[in-house]
């Protein structure tokens, strides 16, 4: 296997753990099926044109991204999500809607035409032999220490653990005085921030316009259902199987090859393991 | 009591002066842009277009001297629905003839439900051999905008060994068919063939592929954000060292979603650009910018495209001396007729015109060569 | 039955008169919103009646479309072409059913994930459609083709498409009124009550599946010919999107819900489309509010506001409580054993059940017994297959039964009542009752006789006309407004009619006051010398142990402490300890 391969297959796999991080929490966590988990990506993606139509200098791209996102998720948390926890149908079919409404108002206000963001950082590093953009390795090695924060964070912190009280027995969690609304609305707003972060990381090397959300949201939910549902562990493993299938595919023998084996792959893991490669079913 | 009467004549005026106008709006003309769907982006500034050539042509006396009122639909949805729309114009609303800027697909739904009942000018670039009475083709055709180009972009750029990428589907593939011809007469070889779906949209293994095979040359023919994505990452890999690109469908608003840095040795060949600095093409936008101001949706190739559409309904129906496609038909061949983009003959149902090639570097287009007078190899035979 | 036939040639006559009140071209259009409103419909019946939603119903249809193109771009004669759509209906049948079957069989609630691979299926037919070329068109499509019997599109073509549409309509409504119609809704409704009564709901479900494929693939068929031309898009997400938001909007719960979704979502969209920027935002806006606060829709809506308007008009005639009797049951009655052989039931760490083994009486009634996580309800659960044991074997009539899946259990005549009552709540208690009499009794036919719903046994009337069974004024009655109490008398109603040889019942006087508790051992000491059968309940009041066990069977901590009579195991010094605090 050559080098460039193996390099891509990192980035790809970083890159789909990043995007499907904050589903893995809303999802994951709360249950909620969010179909707009893509529009949250794209709408991050649009946080650099914003940026520069309010004429802000280019390092307040990063506050925009997360103020934006982090609204327009709080006020669908308070709106609509709230009612949904639990009802799993409701929320796909919900949550559905919302991201046509939200495509549709970033089409209203941006039109449909491709937006461009330039790269923070230009050119090649030599890696192992093959030149690499830089600005993926800053990305790549950014996902990494990312997720070592956070698995830290979710060992540690206190509020991680009442979240895995809540998610495991949402009486009992109230009860004994964690206040579930609040947390709940919390992990929801994160999670979509963090799909809005990625959006925001990944703008300079994609197409940025309304549409672009559908992919992001096909791959996180078949990397979930392939990983399992079961925290970070299960989102790591689901996106390297995941998107390690599509490149490797996709290198052997044609893209729409690679296309389909996902495809494939994830309805033969819906079918025979819906919780996920580890769970015993 | 006098300012009154004042108000009430020139209310009465203007209502006289519509009615006269609206007595005169006697041709209805439909025209289908995608107003929604992948392609509309390309709706605002087809409607400009389109609309900026009824007004030429009803200055220039209408078509047969009937002046024409144009009636859109949207032609972005699904072919059914839209066949559905255009239908609603021609038997609901008694459209006479059609312009239709929009995908294949509908096209040729719309072949079969007119069935050569009404004239229909199809103006998009498009795979080509399209043919059915009553349809005239001013879209390009993948022979004109490559068999003058690529020969002088290999002799230019001192390239010959290609590579090959589009979207999974019948224009890319009945592009490279020619341009595999193309290629080898000129001397070249093809370092490789690709074909990605729709729904893909990271190109890292393409890019590899592309790298390793050694090409210095590389033909795009995807479509929409795809074209966006790779043109972006073929840059970021710095691929742009190692072979051109040629694109058959990058017009204005995929380049500025590619973006300056990753523009470079990007080359298009197409019928119309912006920058074209004829005459009558910077007249055109002029006039395009008078009517629509500075900030109007940016001028392009598919957007313009209606205007050529137009023009050629206005032509051919005036040649004809009537919209009858019978008529129509027997006067089509060898009609001229002059637009923006020059110079204009039909032949074989479709348009032998001026083709550009021009160069992104530095993200906007400028024109580094002309064609002139291409005729389309993919046309109908008599 | 009337009521279907009214609707539905009001239905008929309205959309015949459209070409002449509104003309031929309204009348095409109409036929495109009418054919996704066929397909709708049975989106509308898959979802709203069995509780399946489909997100990828648009492959169906577009296999339909494509291969009737195939077919009449081939193929000349009339005759053949009708042929030749009957076994593409057939095979869409079949490969739904067979899909659907393979998924459902493997794990109960797998609900969303059945969603998500028929998404992923609609997904790779789309993508195959744009790239086989050479059979589909690609890209461009199919086209060249005749419509059927070279019926004109804007003109007679129209009167297939009502004829079809009808007969969908009429058909569905009919399906309303017959015991299918309970089946299915019972299925969605409690899935582990309903193989506990011995349906093997993957098979229900697979069915439902198939069935509105057919539908979609009745909506593809017309669709080739009307539009003469087929294009992916016929195939993949978009449409499938589509179908669910007509039937979401229009209302799931109303045979005529997706039809009136899909007209006037159609005529809406054609006529804002062009003329209002922010047509698609409202759309979205509308179905998240149906979503949330609508769920059955339009048709909801409308039927609201008539039954408030002519609150008679439509009540269905409720059933008249005719009785007939009802066939014997589809199994040999036969009683046997009921052997545990050293069971051991382990998940994770925990030993639930370790090493259980006893022999039960052919008939009479046991009490099992013992303290809080002594494995009583799991010994129930490794009875009826809804665990299966690490190791061991039991044995019931001779025959293994330990590892087969609950809707297995009927068949070995093995009746179960739960601890906590599992009824179909959104049914009446006699439609409750009707779905238990057609448990392991009726055959095929049997579901499409309105006759079966009024089916009664001996067993049934036993309890049911008691005088002291609160149940027989409360027959029309949903489920869920019933007492806790009423409920248990239910759901042992149910049990009981299923003539089990072996009835397991879990703390069947849960809940009821002294009284009730009184008249429940009653019955089930009834019942038991009707059936002379095996009775195993779980109980934890002593004196109901007392009163009726022939034998008590004492649980503790995953194993067998003692067997005997109810005096033996008073007496035993270890069953007190256990009981009185001392040992653990």
């Amino acid at each position: 296997m050559s080098t460039i391969l193996l390099i891509n297959i990192a980035w790809q796999v970083s890159t789909l753990a990043l995007v499907t991080l904050g589903l893995a929490i809303v999802f994951g966590k709360l249950k909620i099926m969010n179909m707009a988990h893509g529009e949250f990506v794209m709408i991050g993606a649009y946080a650099p044109i914003i940026t520069s139509s309010l004429g802000l200098a280019t390092w307040l791209q990063l506050p925009i991204c997360i103020i934006t996102v982090s609204l327009v998720a709080l006020i669908l948390e308070r709106t609509i999500i709230r009612h949904l926890y639990g009802r799993m149908f409701d929320s796909l079919l919900a949550t559905w809607g919302v991201s046509i409404l939200l495509r549709e108002i970033v089409e209203l206000v941006f039109g449909r035409s491709y937006q461009s963001v330039p790269q923070p950082v230009t050119g090649t590093i030599d890696i192992f032999g093959t030149d690499y953009p830089a600005y993926r390795v800053v990305i790549f090695l950014f996902v990494i220490f990312g997720f070592i924060v956070l698995a830290w964070w979710n060992k540690r912190s206190k509020v991680a653990t009442q979240l895995k009280a809540m998610v495991e027995n949402p009486e009992l969690a109230q009860a004994i005085g964690i206040n579930t609304g609040r947390l709940s609305a919390g992990a929801f707003v994160f999670g979509c921030a963090t799909a809005g972060l990625a959006g925001l990381l990944l703008a300079p090397t994609v197409q940025v316009e309304p549409m672009m959300g559908l992919d992001y949201l096909l791959k996180s939910f078949f990397a979930l259902v392939v990983g399992g549902l079961g925290g970070l562990d299960g989102l790591a493993v689901g996106s390297s199987i995941i998107a390690g299938t599509q490149s490797i595919v996709s290198v052997a023998y044609s893209q729409t090859a690679g296309y389909l084996a996902v495809l494939v792959l994830s309805i033969f893991f819906l079918w025979l393991k819906p919780d996920g490669i580890r769970a015993s079913s | 009591m006098k300012k009154f009467h004042y108000l009430i004549a020139s209310i009465a005026a203007a209502i006289g002066m519509l009615a006269t106008t609206a007595a005169f709006a006697d041709i209805k003309v439909g025209v289908l842009v995608p107003d929604s769907g992948p392609a509309g982006l390309f709706g605002p500034s087809s409607r400009n277009a389109a609309m900026l050539a009824a007004k030429k042509i009803n200055a220039d006396g209408g078509i047969n001297g009937e002046q024409i009122e144009l009636i859109f639909a949207d032609a972005g949805v699904a072919p059914a629905e839209a066949t559905q729309a255009a239908m609603r114009l021609w038997k609901g609303k008694g459209v006479e003839a059609f312009v239709g800027m929009h995908n294949s697909a509908l096209r040729e739904a719309l072949i079969g439900r007119f069935n050569g009942e009404v004239p229909y000018v199809y103006t998009a670039v498009y795979e080509g051999n399209s043919c059915a009475s009553g349809l005239y083709i001013t879209g390009e055709t993948p022979s004109q905008q490559l068999a003058p180009v690529i020969p002088h972009l290999m002799q230019k750029k001192g390239v010959s060994n290609w590579y090959l990428i589009g979207n999974d589907y019948n224009w890319p593939r009945d592009t490279n068919v020619l341009a595999k011809e193309y290629i080898a007469k000129a001397g070249g070889t093809i370092a490789g063939e690709e074909y990605v779906p729709m729904s893909v949209s990271e190109f890292d293994s393409s890019l590899q592929r592309i790298k390793e095979s050694g090409a210095d040359a590389v033909l795009v023919t995807l479509v929409g954000g795809a074209s966006v994505g790779f043109n972006v990452g073929y840059a970021g890999f710095e691929l742009d060292q190692q072979a051109i690109r040629l694109g058959t469908l990058i017009e204005e608003n995929t380049l500025a979603g590619i973006g300056a840095a990753n523009a470079n040795g990007l080359f298009s060949s197409s019928g119309y650009f912006a920058a074209i600095e004829t005459d009558a093409a910077m007249a055109f936008a002029a006039s395009y910018k008078n009517a629509y101001g500075a900030d109007a949706p940016a001028l392009n190739s598919l957007g313009q495209s209606t205007y050529e559409g137009l023009l050629l309904l206005a032509a051919l129906g005036n040649k004809a001396g009537s919209l009858d496609v019978a008529a129509m038909d027997a006067a089509a061949e060898g009609t001229q007729w002059t637009t923006p983009r020059g110079d204009n003959t039909m032949s074989g149902r479709h348009v032998a015109q001026n083709i550009y090639l021009a160069e992104g570097t530095g993200g906007e287009f400028g024109v580094v060569a002309t064609f002139n007078n291409v005729a389309s190899s993919d046309a109908c035979n008599k | 039955m009337v009521y279907a036939l009214l609707l539905s040639s009001l239905l008929a006559i309205s959309l015949l008169a459209v070409p002449m009140l509104l003309g031929d071209f309204v009348a095409y259009q109409l036929g495109l919103y009418l054919i996704y409103g066929i397909t709708a419909q049975g989106v509308g019946f898959l979802w709203g009646k069995a509780g399946v939603l489909p997100l990828g119903q648009a492959l169906f249809f577009g296999v339909s479309a494509y291969s009737t193109g195939i077919i009449f771009q081939n193929v000349d004669s009339l005759s053949l072409h009708l042929v030749f759509a009957i076994l593409t209906l057939a095979i869409l049948g079949v490969v739904a059913y067979v899909i659907a079957a393979v998924v459902f069989k493997r794990r109960t609630n797998s609900g969303p994930y059945f969603s998500l691979i028929t998404l992923a299926l609609a997904m790779i037919v789309e993508q195959l459609a744009g790239t086989t070329t050479h059979i589909t068109g690609g890209f461009n499509g199919l086209y060249g083709f005749d419509s059927i019997a070279g019926l004109d599109p804007f003109g007679s073509l129209y009167y297939l498409i009502v004829v079809c549409s009808v007969s969908v309509t009429l058909l569905l409504m009919i399906l309303n009124t017959l015991p299918i119609n309970l089946i299915a809704k019972a299925v969605s409704e409690n899935e582990p009550r309903m193989q506990l009564l011995g349906f093997p709901t993957y098979a229900l479900k697979a069915q439902a599946f198939a069935f509105s494929a057919i539908i979609a693939g009745l909506g593809g068929w017309l669709f080739a010919s009307h539009q003469g031309i087929v294009t992916p898009t016929s195939t993949g997400f978009a449409l499938s999107a589509e179908l669910v938001i007509i039937t979401a909007v229009g209302g799931r719960f109303h045979v005529f819900g997706p039809l009136i979704g899909a007209v006037v979502f159609g005529f809406l969209a054609s006529e804002m489309r062009d003329n209002f920027v922010y047509w698609e935002l409202l759309l979205a806006v509308v179905f998240i509010v149906v979503v949330l606060k609508a769920k059955g829709g339009l048709a909801e809506l409308i039927v609201v506001f008539l039954d408030k308007i002519f609150p008679k008009l439509l009540s269905i005639s409720s059933n008249e409580f005719v009785r007939t009797a009802a066939p014997p049951s589809n199994r040999v009655l036969k009683a046997g054993n009921l052997i545990f052989c050293d069971v051991h039931l382990q998940i994770g760490v925990v030993k639930i059940l370790d090493g259980v083994s006893f022999v039960l009486p052919e008939s009479g009634i046991v009490s099992v017994i013992g303290p809080n996580g002594a494995g009583k309800t799991t010994i129930l659960n490794t009875i009826t297959g809804n665990l299966f044991p690490t190791t061991g074997s039991i044995n019931f009539e001779g025959k293994r039964i330990d590892k087969r899946p609950p809707y297995a259990a009927l068949k070995s005549s093995i009746g179960r009542k739960q601890q906590v009552p599992s009824v179909f709540f959104s049914l009446s208690a006699s439609d409750n009752l009707a779905v238990a009499m057609m448990a392991g009794r009726a055959r095929v036919p049997d579901y499409f006789k309105r006759s079966t719903l009024t089916w009664y046994n001996s067993a049934l009337t036993n309890i049911i006309d008691h005088p002291n069974v609160p149940l027989k004024t409360a027959l029309n009655k949903t489920a869920q407004t019933l007492s806790q109490g009423h409920r248990q008398f239910l759901e042992f109603a149910m049990t009981a009619a299923t003539e089990p040889k072996l009835l397991l019942l879990d703390e069947p006087c849960a809940g009821l006051s002294s009284e009730e508790t009184s008249l429940m051992t009653e019955l089930v000491r009834e019942f038991q010398s009707q059936s002379d059968g095996l009775v195993v309940m779980v109980e934890h009041d002593m004196s109901i142990v007392e009163a009726i066990s022939d034998k008590v069977l004492v649980l503790h901590q995953g194993r067998v402490l003692s067997f005997g009579s109810f005096l033996e195991i008073k007496n035993n010094t270890e069953v007190q300890a256990v009981y009185a605090g001392g040992t653990k």
